[in-house]
Parts: C-alpha cells; sequence; structure tokens
C-alpha cells in the first residue's frame, strides 16, 4: 500500500471532536462526518506526525464508537471465518501484510495494542473478497448479510493499519466443510459439488405419485372389465330365472312370488352394486367429466360413450324397481296396520312391468358389456387425466364451446 | 412435494370410504333387522362422505397451486366433484332421516311412497356420479406438477394475472 493511499483515513483519527462540533443535535449516523472530515482535513493531514497519530491512538479508547467497534469487527470477522473466502483471503494477506509489516517496524510495531489487529482482519477481508464474492457468492451460498459492500467508507480508527489495496486474485482453491471438517477443494469443482449432493439427497423414488395414480386407475379399469361380465352375466340369469318361475305366458306368478321372495332384494342389492361399478368404470372410459370428449364420443356413437349411457339407463331403470322388489320381498307378511301388501288379483299388474323392467335392464347391460368388450383397451380419461394444460384454460374451453 | 407413500395412504383412505359407502348403499335394505344397525350404518356413512370432502379438501390446500393463489383453478377444476359431493351429502343424510324416521318402530314393514322411492333414486344415482367425480378427482390429485413449481404454473399465473 502506498503511503498516499492510507491519508485519507489516518486523518479522522485526529479530528475526533469536530462533528459533534460543527452539528450539535444532529442524528447523521457518526461514519458520515468522519468522512467529511477525512475529505476537509485533506489538506492538514502530512503535517500530523506519526507521533502525534499514535496519540491519538491512544486517545481513542475513550470515545465510546471505538469500543464498540472491536466487538462489533469480531462478530464481523466470526460470520466471515464462515465462508471459504476468508480463509483464502487470509493466506493471501500473509503476503500483502509485507509492506504493512516493514510500515510497524518503523516504529508503531512495539506499542501496537493486541486488540488493533483484531479488527483490522476483518476489514481487509472485506476490501479484498470483494472481487471475489460478485464471481462465486452464488455458488458458495453465502448470504448477503455476510458479504461486505461498503467499501466506500472504511472505518477511520484502523485506517493506520489497513492493508493495501491491491486487487486480489482468487485462489484456486476454497476451503469447504464437509463431515464437519474443513477441506480444500478447487474452485472449478465448487460448482460440481452441489449436483452431486442434490443427486445424492433427492433419491428419486421408483414410483411417482402420478404413477401411483395411474396404476390405480389401470387396476380399477380392470376391475370394472370384470364387473361388466359378471353384471352381464347376472342379469341374464336373473331374467332367466324370473321367467322360469313365472311360467309360459306368466301364468304362475304366485309360484314366482313365493319362490323369488328371498332372492329379489339380496338380488337388487347385488344389481346395484354391480351397475354402479360398472357405470363408473364406463364413465371413466368415455372420460365424463371432460363433458366436450364425452359429446363428442357420443355424437360419434364410440363404444364407450354408448355402453355409459346404457350403463345409466339400466341404473335409473334398476332403482325405480326397488320399491316392488321390497314388496316381492315382503310377500306374504302383513302390512302396516294389518293391510295385506299382495292383494288378490293385483300380481299380474305389480309383477308384469317389474319383469319387463328387468328384461330391459338385462339387454342394456349385456348390450354394454359386448359394446365395452370388443375394445377393453378403450380409455380416454387415462390419456388426459394429467393434461393440465389444455383443461385450465377456460378462455380456450369456452371458446372451443362456442365453436362447436 | 407430496410423498408418494403420504400420496398411497390418503388414496387408500379415501377408497377404503367410498367402498363402505357402496357397501352400505348397496346391502343396508338388507341390513334392517334392527333399526339400530340401519342407524349406526348410516351415521357412520355420513360421516365417511364428510371426512372423504374434508380429505379432498386438504388435499386442495396442499397443492402448491392452492399456495401461491391459483384457487381458481383447482376450483375450475373440480367443482363437479365439490358440487356432486355436498349435493350427495345432502341428499343422503335426507334419506336417511327419512327412511329411519318411518323403519324406527317396525324395521320390516313396508315404507315406500313416490316422494321416498324419487328420493331412494336421486340419491342412489348421486352417489354414482359421486364415486365417479370422487375417484377422478383423487387420482387427478397426484399430478406431481400441482405440488412444484413449474412453467404450467407460471404460464396460467401469468395469464391470470392479465
Amino acid at each position: 500500500m502506498e503511503p498516499g493511499a492510507e491519508q485519507p483515513r489516518r486523518l479522522p483519527r485526529a479530528l475526533p471532536p469536530m462533528p459533534s462540533q460543527d452539528h450539535p443535535g444532529d442524528e447523521v449516523p457518526l461514519s458520515k462526518p468522519k468522512k467529511k472530515k477525512s475529505k476537509a482535513s485533506n489538506g492538514i493531514e502530512d503535517m500530523v506526525s506519526p507521533v502525534e497519530r499514535r496519540h491519538s491512538e491512544s486517545r481513542e479508547p475513550l470515545t465510546p464508537e471505538p469500543q464498540d467497534a472491536p466487538q462489533h469487527r469480531r462478530r464481523k470477522k466470526k460470520k466471515a471465518q464462515q465462508t471459504p473466502d476468508s480463509e483464502t483471503s487470509f493466506m493471501q494477506r500473509s503476503t500483502a501484510d509485507m509492506p504493512l509489516q516493514e510500515d510497524l517496524q518503523n516504529g508503531t510495531s512495539d506499542k501496537l495494542p493486541s486488540e488493533d489487529d483484531v479488527p483490522r482482519k476483518p476489514k481487509k477481508k472485506g476490501k479484498k473478497t470483494r472481487p471475489a464474492d460478485l464471481q462465486y457468492a452464488n455458488e458458495l451460498g453465502v448470504e448477503e448479510d455476510d458479504i461486505v459492500t461498503d467499501v466506500q467508507q472504511p472505518n477511520p480508527p484502523l485506517a493506520l493499519f489497513a492493508a493495501p489495496l491491491g486487487s486480489s486474485q482468487p485462489v484456486g482453491k476454497v476451503f469447504v466443510e464437509r463431515n464437519r471438517r474443513f477441506q480444500a477443494a478447487d474452485r472449478s469443482e465448487l460448482s460440481k459439488v452441489p449436483e452431486k449432493v442434490d443427486d445424492f439427497m433427492e433419491v428419486r423414488p421408483l414410483w411417482t405419485t402420478r404413477d401411483v395414480a395411474l396404476n390405480v386407475h389401470r387396476g380399477f379399469r380392470m376391475m370394472g372389465l370384470f364387473c361388466h361380465g359378471i353384471l352381464a352375466g347376472f342379469a341374464v340369469w336373473n331374467i332367466i330365472v324370473v321367467y322360469v318361475l313365472a311360467g309360459s305366458q306368466l301364468g304362475t306368478l304366485a309360484n314366482l312370488l313365493v319362490q323369488y321372495k328371498t332372492l329379489a332384494y339380496p338380488a337388487q342389492c347385488l344389481l346395484y352394486l354391480l351397475l354402479a361399478i360398472s357405470t363408473v368404470s364406463a364413465f371413466d372410459r368415455v372420460n365424463l367429466a371432460k363433458a366436450s370428449v364425452a359429446l363428442r364420443g357420443f355424437m360419434t356413437l364410440d363404444p364407450t360413450a354408448l355402453a355409459s349411457f346404457l350403463y345409466f339407463a339400466a341404473l335409473v331403470l334398476s332403482l325405480s324397481q326397488q320399491m316392488t322388489s321390497d314388496r316381492i320381498n315382503l310377500y306374504g307378511t302383513q302390512g302396516v296396520n294389518g293391510s295385506t301388501l299382495w292383494l288378490p288379483g293385483l300380481e299380474q299388474q305389480v309383477l308384469q312391468p317389474w319383469i319387463v323392467v328387468n328384461l330391459v335392464v338385462a339387454l342394456l347391460v349385456g348390450l354394454a358389456w359386448v359394446f365395452l368388450s370388443s375394445r377393453p383397451e378403450l380409455d380416454y380419461t387415462e390419456g388426459s387425466m394429467f393434461a393440465l394444460d389444455a383443461e385450465d384454460n377456460p378462455s380456450a374451453e369456452d371458446k372451443a364451446e362456442i365453436q362447436a | 412435494m407430496l410423498q408418494t407413500s403420504n400420496y398411497s395412504l390418503v388414496l387408500l383412505v379415501q377408497f377404503l370410504l367410498l367402498v363402505y359407502d357402496l357397501f352400505v348403499n348397496s346391502f343396508s335394505e338388507l341390513l334392517r333387522s334392527a333399526p339400530v344397525v340401519q342407524l349406526v350404518l348410516f351415521i357412520i356413512q355420513d360421516i365417511a362422505i364428510l371426512f372423504n370432502v374434508i380429505i379432498i379438501l386438504l388435499m386442495f390446500f396442499n397443492t402448491f397451486v392452492f399456495q401461491v393463489g391459483l384457487v381458481s383453478l383447482l376450483l375450475h377444476r373440480f367443482k363437479g366433484t365439490i358440487i356432486v359431493s355436498v349435493l350427495y351429502l345432502g341428499l343422503s343424510i335426507s334419506f336417511h332421516v327419512w327412511v329411519m324416521n318411518l323403519r324406527w318402530l317396525n324395521s320390516n314393514s313396508f315404507v315406500w311412497t313416490d316422494g321416498l322411492q324419487a328420493l331412494f333414486v336421486f340419491q342412489r344415482l348421486a352417489a354414482v356420479l359421486y364415486y365417479y367425480f370422487y375417484k377422478r378427482t383423487a387420482e387427478c390429485l397426484g399430478d406431481t406438477r400441482l405440488y412444484e413449481d413449474s412453467a404450467w404454473l407460471r404460464s396460467a399465473f401469468s395469464r391470470i394475472r392479465q
């Protein structure tokens, strides 16, 4: 460091009370007036002897600011030591301090208090690490608070022992904490380390949530395919049993009631269970939630759309016969107020629609099963289940609907 | 980010509740030997529907899309599920109250009227729609893009801001 560069920093030490005299009651931070004073006193700095400077140095601990400053600097130093740059700058400074040591040997080094060495380090670090911060702050993950940026205001009490302002060159090695120990590492390799750590830390699961959802969907589709067949077979078996028990031209309806009354309600419940699963499966295949896709399927007589319609119609028809099924179930028991549910001659009137509806249900279910089993792999939901882009654009969807 | 194990567990719970609901809807008429049995089944069924609605709402809250404030995106996409679920819950409670009121004194009697039959049909149809929409929503919420920052989310965000 050249002596001329040091002089503007030394002078404020010689004139500590000036700001308070010029601006009594001024609440401006202390550093600003000092800076002004240093500029104002540029003309007399050469007249101040080194001895006087030492005097001012010894007086400084009496003022409140220098007492606080070393503690503050120590804190800063602790922070700075956590960064790898501080280590390199410290190593670099050992060579850069040579002019300073020569300066100290001229008469000041023997009287230097040990405390002054401590605050001096962060200042030098702040200066020297600055070119490196800009390049490596991001990759080292240093917080912004740890980076000292106010280089324009050097601390006047420390200016005497400031390090030379030579531009520091980043060394090739930095010290990174690994396994609770600091280890040297090349800067060029440092940028690769986080990627490796990320790869190591983020262990990709074999199944993502998306895979789970897709597998559940496929599993349900497979189960639905079985349900379609079981439902068709059960409905056909049910209507055959009814027609066999009812006899030719529905001549033995009483026999049907006697024989079938224990089967009527369980069959109705099982029919609802299978119809519900089959309908949900058919809706899944046609992607009913997307009205445009479902409507296109219906218009083009897509097998899945037709099967969905047939299953839904069969479900409505089957549910509408719940009351009659319960009436058959309660055949032979007394109704409310002792009245019988089956008046003589009413069997034909009640049972004929019920048989016809069951026949229609069996036909619908059988037809839907034929449609679906012809193309069992057809599923419009699986392909568009995770298509967020198209679905979440209401304006585009509305435009498409308007055009349709 | 939603963990696969957590999602699988939540999905399992949701499907168990749906299966219980389907079981009660299918076979509750057979289990009416004692009115208390049916009452307990119905109460648990209604609570299960409520739980399912709460779970799906919690899953909405857990998405990154919701947390960045794009609630309208989720509501727009899953409004069918929310509407059908609430409708089904209302229909179920109404039907259960009506049926239990009629069958409380004599559980094995013929209680059907035209109104009850109509409510029964609507409740069972809503149940099927509820199963479909709920299952689809639960599966769609497994999309990893809903739980992380992505180009799609940024484009959606900028589109909404415009």
